[in-house]
């Protein structure tokens, strides 16, 4: 049995019975049938639930004349990402911002709630959390390119001349796929290494200075989330912009 | 041009260790894999130090020449050092995927 957080031991008290059903429809036999759900999923999970509240409740007190802190806040972030991918992608970059919202705000609440003590970071805990980001980016910004351009999108991978194209087309999707790897490798690293640096220290120095790596993990997530979300618009830039 | 020939003569000076390996086998091979990985990770974060020093240096010139362009000169910059510190990380990662 794999070690659990308090939230893991609870959801897999109560529903470790239908995720295992669920998971032998796809033919897939758990590891542990008694806790299907792991730590990463689990806290996925909890990030989903905080997420969608937060957002619920500012739904709910949205006002023009009296705006109060919180949606200072949202509206704070939609206009940094707005006025960024603006800078980046040029014209009709709002219909992006959604999208990129959205994975910021997760990325950043699922990095930042490894600091509180009795849950685990899901995008350090495992590295699939962060792949998933990373391969949703990457159907996201194709399907963009196909939406905006149509089937010419393809003409994106032939490189600067037509008679360069059977050397340019493997060279591109090899790149293209190149960026999941590092986007996933990044942000795992960065937060797995801070855990690591943490608990190193820790093990030298029980106290205090431990609270300055900590101090440093909150920095690196918000770099980290940035990055992300930046590197997803700079993408997107190459798959969507032409030049009027 | 001395220092290299200084060089040279402390690397040779060196090679006398090599009878050190005819002493008997170890009950338990060496872990190479341990050692190396400690030298490349220290190559990685010193060239990964080198690089975004002068990413910084860069950056801190072309701010005080042009502070007009500060938020262009900031998105560069960042973007830099985070890309340059990821190929540091990479070979965290190879080590801990590959020593036991």
């Amino acid at each position: 049995m794999p070690e659990q957080l308090w939230i893991t031991r609870l959801l897999n008290h109560a529903l470790a019975g239908p995720v295992d059903a669920l998971l032998r429809t796809f033919h897939v036999s758990p590891q542990h049938p008694k806790a299907p759900i792991s730590n990463a999923a689990a806290m996925q999970l909890l990030v989903f639930v905080f997420l969608v509240i937060v957002f619920a409740i500012v739904r709910s007190r949205l006002s023009v004349e009296n705006p109060g802190p919180l949606q200072h806040i949202v509206e704070g972030v939609h206009g940094f990402i707005n006025s960024q991918s603006e800078e980046i992608i040029g014209h009709h970059s709002s219909e992006f911002t959604p999208y990129l919202a959205a994975l910021g705000y997760y990325i950043l609440v699922s990095n930042l709630i490894g600091l509180i003590p009795g849950f685990e970071s899901p995008t350090g805990a495992s590295p699939s959390v962060p792949l998933g980001c990373a391969i949703l980016s990457f159907f996201y910004y194709h399907a963009q390119g196909f939406k905006h351009s149509g089937v010419g999108y393809m003409k994106h991978f032939a490189g600067p001349m037509p008679v360069l194209a059977p050397l340019m087309v493997p060279i591109e999707m090899i790149s293209h796929l190149a960026r999941v790897l590092s986007l996933t490798i990044r942000l795992y690293a960065n937060m797995f290494a801070g855990d690591m640096v943490t608990l190193v220290f820790f093990s030298l120095v029980p106290l205090g200075i431990p609270i300055l790596f900590l101090t440093l993990h909150i920095g690196v997530s918000f770099l980290q989330t940035y990055i992300f979300v930046l590197l997803v618009t700079v993408y997107l830039q190459g798959a969507v912009a032409t030049e009027h | 041009m001395r220092t290299l020939s200084y060089m040279f003569m402390a690397l040779a000076a060196m090679c006398f260790a090599v009878p050190a390996f005819a002493q008997g086998g170890a009950t338990e091979p060496t872990n190479w894999v341990a050692i190396t990985s400690g030298f490349a990770m220290a190559i990685a974060s010193a060239v990964c130090g080198l690089a975004q020093a002068k990413a910084t240096a860069a950056a801190a010139e072309g701010l005080a020449r042009n502070p007009a362009a500060r938020p262009g000169i900031q998105l560069a910059l960042i973007l830099g050092l985070a890309l340059i510190e990821s190929l540091a990380l990479y070979t965290l990662v190879i080590i801990f995927a590959k020593v036991k």
